[in-house]
């Protein structure tokens, strides 16, 4: 089963990347059963975010990199394939992240959520990602 | 020719820049998620002023972001090298030395940061993070967990039980990283259970990670791990429902070790001690 699209067309130009982040985030968070998305640098900087008011972004964003790198690291210490998502359910919520080029994808969402509809579009949105910022060589 | 050679100049070299103006730009950049461009300009930054720690801060920056740790280090070690109190350059360090496995150099680099600058809010997170890590207490008595017992289901590729504080208690099948696993997995579970928290959605009791291969399900509840590898086109309420058994048969056959003599013989290799056996099912 896959889960909602997103309904976005990225132009690849370089000047529109910044508008697309921005639609990405948004169109996650539109989702049902989502209160929040995010996308963070791994190095922690926060490059589009909609999450509630009372959700310090900062401070999740600090996390959320760190736990996106530890399990990166943690997988590549291992011998082992990165991880492409997971998927943190607590009493009141549930908090979905997903590895990228640009940085980590983040969801908050409901403690009921449809964990492959949210599966399906956080891989459709690095699915955008990849081809919007595929064509950027490294430095 | 030229023309051509003219046009495909990289952007950053197109036009005169001042210092300010291309760290300005590589700052866009880096807003957008295009690093490599971001890049390009620092480097034209620090060509014209190789000492402008703004232009070593953002190249660390940078470093990080693209998932380059040495160069990182390097970077944000320059830049306490000439201001050491930086709280970014600090905190940039701390979170180097955590992906290294150094918590000592992260709680050092956290708890300078915060001295200087208490209103700081990625690096009290960071170091609350840090802290919850330590007071993870091992167990006293170690349960000799009859892991032959928890069947996993057809299609199971590998089942770890360990403690919070990252123990192995035991796996199956007893694979030599499986301890190196158990810590992982722990360490990773401790940083969502820290955002978690952040965020008010309260304690962490399940997880899935997923790689190309696997979908790694996991019940915790703060003290004991269980956590169960199956494909990764597994139904995930399928994978739930298997851990959710494998845990209650996990928290049983721990009732049942802490109720035998302290001589009884392990099924399995068993690396570390145990969790103080936990009965709560949450």
């Amino acid at each position: 089963m896959s889960g909602p699209r997103l309904k976005l067309a990225l132009e690849h130009d370089n000047a529109t990347r910044g508008r697309h982040v921005r639609d990405i985030v948004q169109e996650l968070q539109r989702l049902q059963w989502v209160r929040g998305a995010m996308i963070v640098a791994a190095d922690g900087f926060v490059i589009a975010a909609e999450l509630p008011s009372t959700v310090a972004v900062d401070s999740l964003a600090a996390l959320t990199a760190t736990l996106g790198r530890e399990l990166e690291t943690s997988a590549a210490r291992l011998g082992r394939p990165s991880f492409s998502t997971a998927m943190f359910s607590a009493d009141d919520g549930t908090m979905f992240l997903a590895g990228s080029r640009i940085g980590y994808l983040v969801v908050l969402a409901d403690q009921q959520a449809n964990v492959q509809a949210i599966r399906g579009a956080l891989a459709d949105a690095v699915g955008l990602i990849e081809v919007a910022w595929g064509d950027v060589s490294p430095a | 020719m030229p023309l051509l050679r003219r046009l495909w100049r990289p952007a950053a070299h197109r036009a005169p820049l001042t210092v300010a103006e291309a760290l300005r730009r590589a700052e866009r950049h880096r807003q957008e998620g295009r690093y490599a461009e971001a890049g390009a300009l620092v480097m034209r930054a620090l060509e014209l002023d190789g000492d402008n720690l703004h232009a070593h801060l953002l190249a660390a920056y940078l470093h990080a972001a693209r998932r380059a740790t040495a160069p990182a280090k390097a970077e944000f070690g320059w830049v306490l090298g000439h201001d050491a109190n930086h709280a970014r350059a600090l905190l940039g360090l701390a979170r180097v030395a955590l992906e290294e496995g150094d918590d000592a150099t992260c709680d050092e680099l956290l708890c300078r940061a915060l001295r200087f600058y208490p209103d700081f809010p990625e690096a009290a997170a960071l170091l609350d993070a840090l802290r919850a890590d330590e007071l993870q207490t091992p167990p006293a008595v170690p349960p000799a967990l009859r892991v032959d017992r928890l069947r996993l289901p057809g299609t199971g590729r590998a089942l770890i039980v360990g403690g919070a504080d990252g123990g192995l208690i035991a796996a199956q099948p007893a694979t030599n990283d499986a301890s190196h696993v158990s810590e992982a997995l722990a360490r990773a579970l401790r940083l969502a259970t820290a955002a978690l928290r952040r965020c008010g959605l309260g304690p962490l009791h399940r997880a899935i990670i997923e790689d190309e291969r696997d979908a790694v399900f996991t019940r915790t509840d703060g003290n004991l791990i269980v956590s169960l590898a199956l494909p990764r086109a597994t139904d995930p309420p399928q994978g739930l429902l298997d851990v959710n058994r494998l845990w209650s048969a996990t928290l049983h056959e721990l009732r049942l070790a802490a109720a035998s003599p302290p001589i009884a013989q392990r099924a399995t290799p068993v690396s570390t001690p145990a969790a103080d056996p936990t009965r709560r099912v949450s």
